[in-house]
């Protein structure tokens, strides 16, 4: 495990005010949220400086985390190789209140978790604290085809533990996860008793996955609706036509393209999308892609065509 | 490694929906300010006027109340604020949605 330098996530100094981590965090989160950010590494970098202020915007853990960060300066720990000291935490006390919004701490690094995890749990039972756990938040990929006919996918768990030592150590967990046929990206599902563990003999929070569905090679999904690219030869979109189209749950539907159908024109099946209270449609974008003139007989049919239609002028909206 | 099969999963749906304590606890909140959010309207209940023991919430809603809180966490705004931030937000979505819809990123 890598000893995690937060003062260089969020870019400030050692000796920055409670008021400068707010906005190098402010300000760092404006950069890489996930809907103006452009970075490849937008989502990762934003956890890493929620992470980052999650720490250093709270007194107790601070002063903890630059405590420890001075014994590892001092005791020349080899990189790549850190684990907290036994008792790396005494005097300082960290819990979590029980209104502090979402527990997206769940997501941390390894490195946040042996140091403050345990120790909020720790801290929380001191108090005397009662309380349900905390509900947990995560995110499933999974394929069209399981959002259409439900699946059942294994996901697998990190929870911690103390050993005889005091070392904290992970143990994985595997759940089978029953995915209902017609979720949709965005769709919460519930494993109830999976989230974060109870205080004070109280039970555990629930687990919420967001569904999302990976990329497919044929559809893309936009909530309960599909969209797929349909190709047509230049005559099917001028001349209208029937064609065979491909649909999500395995089957052929023929489908009539109109007389002069143009690029971008969009077709609606009804109801062909993810199942629901409403179902969902599925969009063909008309594609028309043009035939190669590599024989004779294809450059003479162009040739004939271009004579039938001298008075068309596809750039005239151009003023050329 | 410890396996454990899990049997009951819940998709929040119109006919699963969640209760305004179970919404409010998924985002680390109370009631009152579940409440809060169907006031300024970044959630919409069907029937507001019935008391909040009996309003429903989909998945969407949870979504929204989960930005909503990051977004009074993160950034210290109010709620009138949040909901119109997370009015544009979707509105940015809505459109990068119709531009992939049409092949344009």
């Amino acid at each position: 495990m890598e000893f995690k330098d937060y003062y260089s996530a969020l870019g400030i100094d050692r000796t920055a005010s409670d008021d400068e981590v707010r906005k190098a965090y402010r300000k760092l989160a404006r950069k890489y949220h996930p809907d103006v950010s452009t970075e490849a590494d937008a989502e990762q970098r934003m956890r890493d400086i929620n992470e980052a202020k999650d720490v250093l915007g709270d007194k107790e853990k601070r002063a903890a985390y630059d405590a420890l960060a001075d014994r590892v300066a001092r005791g020349g720990s080899p990189e790549g190789d850190f684990r907290p000291p036994p008792g790396w935490d005494e005097g300082f006390e960290f819990h979590r209140g029980p209104r502090q919004g979402p527990a997206d701490h769940a997501d941390f690094s390894d490195f946040f978790s042996s140091l403050f995890g345990e120790a909020e749990r720790r801290g929380a039972a001191r108090q005397n604290f009662r309380a349900r756990g905390e509900d947990h938040h995560a995110a499933i990929e999974i394929a069209l085809e399981d959002a259409l006919n439900g699946a059942e996918r294994e996901i697998t768990l990190r929870a911690q533990t103390i050993d005889a030592q005091g070392h904290p150590q992970w143990n994985n967990r595997t759940l089978s996860v029953k995915i209902p046929p017609g979720v949709h990206p965005g769709q919460f599902i519930r494993l109830a008793g999976q989230g974060m563990p109870g205080h004070g003999g109280e039970p555990p929070g629930d687990l919420y996955l967001e569904v999302r569905i990976a990329p497919h090679k044929l559809y893309r999904v936009e909530e309960r609706d599909l969209y797929m690219t349909l190709p047509v030869t230049p005559t099917e979109a001028a001349l209208g036509a029937q064609v065979q189209v491909p649909t999500p749950t395995g089957g052929v539907v023929e489908v009539t393209v109109p007389r002069n159908a143009r690029s971008g024109l969009k077709l609606r099946l009804k109801g062909r999308g993810l199942a629901g209270k409403t179902p969902g449609d599925l969009y063909l974008l008309i594609e028309v892609a043009v035939p190669p003139a590599d024989s004779d007989d294809a450059r003479k049919a162009y040739e004939q065509l271009a004579q039938a239609t001298s008075s068309f002028n596809p750039r005239q909206h151009l003023g050329v | 490694m410890v396996n454990f099969t899990l049997t009951s999963t819940t998709a929040i749906s119109a006919s699963q929906p969640l209760a305004a304590s179970e919404l409010a606890h998924a985002v680390g909140a109370d009631t009152a300010w579940v409440v809060q959010l169907v006031e300024v309207g970044i959630l919409r209940i069907e029937t507001a006027e019935a008391p909040p023991e009996r309003w429903e919430f989909s998945s969407t809603d949870l979504q929204c109340a989960l930005e909503a809180r990051r977004l009074e966490r993160d950034f210290g705004v109010n709620l009138d604020a949040a909901a119109l931030i997370l009015d544009l937000q979707h509105e940015v979505r809505r459109l990068k949605a119709a531009l992939h819809a049409h092949g344009l990123r």
